[in-house]
């Protein structure tokens, strides 16, 4: 249990001051809440709330970067936030915890119900992380998330998207308070059709397969695609009080055929 | 293991403090315990319920979730400074009595602190905006209409609309008088 906060002025002070038994500390509703499991397993809190050069928002060539202390409400009231960003961050119902919650703080907790990482995932967000050794990295949100150890001592610096995307999102939950069962993000690039989605107990998954089959054919029907998740070997969803893995199967299949739709501009 | 403590000074309610707290407090704690502001509920401790809420330099937050230490220097507002020297409550707490917006009145002290965010801020929210800023509260008692209807009625008196204000029905819409058929 920690017993130590420090509270870091500048980035290169957090950084400088990290360990593998150090915990940074952002915006604090993940850290600070009862039963967390970051705040049980850390030593040493590295508050970042005094760093108040990661809380500007900027605007260059089509992309929006965002300093990684931006709260969730200031991405919500900004006006060079893109509207996709807006959606997802007005996800987080309570107003008072979207004054707190912070842009990197939803990223760095990698939760599998997190609010920010489907519509980051699929936008193609860039993290910028400042290192010990005092340089800066740039890595894509993906890369990131799964190498996560191997950046455990970074800290988030900013994360930049593109300001013209179109892309939409979607996300479950038993109320607007709840965890929710799937967050599920889709963008149409020139590529094709991205999707990725956060499954409750299962963890942020990239849905390549549900990419190839919309690529493939964009008039896919309905039934194939919910034959296509129900029978996935891959996908391990398993029962829990969220829901069966029937249901959680069902759910990510029709959403993402319900994305996909509205990607192309048809209703719902 | 050693504890680490250290010296908040912030502004509670109009007052300057200055408090040892411990680094790990909440603010929840150091609030309830140290200055005995017992209107700053302890609900659920994970940031969803809203009954902790607390106004920081003009904003809601909630303060379960947000580290003492982090007050250093701030303006803290908590329900006991609502009320008048004499104890008189203000008008978004009188407006929560008169609309039965209260039962068991767990919820009520963090409802009134995000409500009084919302009637100062000088906006006229519409009635869906106004539902989604008091979507960080649960109340297990009421069923929110008589809340919704106390705080759009005082929001629309502070706006200076005491007309409209009393055109709010049982449901929280304003009703609006059929116009005179023209002749």
């Amino acid at each position: 249990m920690a017993t130590k906060l420090i509270l870091a002025k500048t980035p290169a002070e957090a950084v400088d001051a990290k360990t593998s038994s150090a915990a940074f500390i952002a915006g604090g509703t993940e850290v600070n809440r009862l039963g967390s499991d970051i705040a049980g397993e850390a030593d040493v809190l590295i508050s970042l709330k005094k760093c108040g050069a990661l809380k500007s928002i900027e605007r260059d060539a089509g992309y929006v970067t965002v300093g990684s202390m931006c709260t969730f409400q200031q991405i919500v009231e900004s006006e060079w936030i893109p509207a996709y960003l807006k959606e997802a961050a007005l996800f987080m119902a309570s107003r008072t915890k979207r004054n707190m919650a912070t842009i990197a703080g939803n990223i760095a907790a990698n939760r599998s119900d997190s609010y920010l990482i489907p519509a980051l995932t699929v936008a193609g967000a860039v993290i910028e992380l400042c290192r010990k050794s005092g340089e800066t990295v740039r890595v894509g949100i993906q890369e990131y998330l799964e190498n996560k150890e191997s950046y455990g001592n970074d800290l988030i610096v900013s994360v930049t998207v593109p300001e013209d995307i179109r892309l939409v999102s979607k996300r479950y939950a038993n109320t607007a308070q709840s965890h929710a069962v799937l967050t599920m993000s889709a963008a149409l690039t020139e590529e094709g059709i991205y999707m990725a989605g956060g499954v409750k107990n299962v963890g942020q998954l990239h849905f390549c397969d549900l990419e190839k089959a919309f690529n493939e054919d964009p008039d896919i029907s309905e039934e194939a695609i919910i034959k296509m998740v129900r029978d996935c070997t891959g996908l391990h969803t398993e029962d829990d009080m969220f829901g069966s893995d029937a249901y959680k199967r069902y759910l990510i299949a029709v959403t993402a055929f319900d994305l996909h739709r509205k990607l192309k501009g048809k209703e719902v | 293991m050693a504890k680490q403590y250290k010296v908040v000074h912030c502004t509670v309610n109009g007052k300057e403090i200055e408090q040892v707290v411990d680094v790990r407090s909440s603010l929840t704690d150091m609030l309830r315990n140290d200055l005995h502001l017992t209107s700053v509920k302890k609900g659920c401790e994970v940031g969803e319920c809203g009954a902790c809420t607390v106004i920081i330099n003009g904003e809601g937050f909630n303060s379960c979730i947000y580290l003492a230490v982090w007050a250093e220097g701030k303006e803290i507002w908590t329900l006991e400074g609502l009320t008048g020297p004499g104890g008189e409550l203000s008008d978004i707490q009188q407006a929560f009595v008169d609309e039965g917006a209260i039962q068991c009145g767990f919820c009520t002290p963090g409802f009134i602190m995000t409500s009084w965010e919302i009637v100062n801020s000088g906006r006229e929210y519409t009635d869906d905006e106004l539902r989604k800023a008091l979507s960080g509260h649960l109340c297990r008692c009421t069923g929110y209409e008589n809340i919704f209807r106390a705080v759009k009625k005082t929001m629309l008196r502070h706006l200076g609309k005491y007309e409209e204000a009393e055109l709010v029905n049982s449901q929280g819409i304003t009703e609006y008088p059929e116009p005179m058929p023209f002749k």
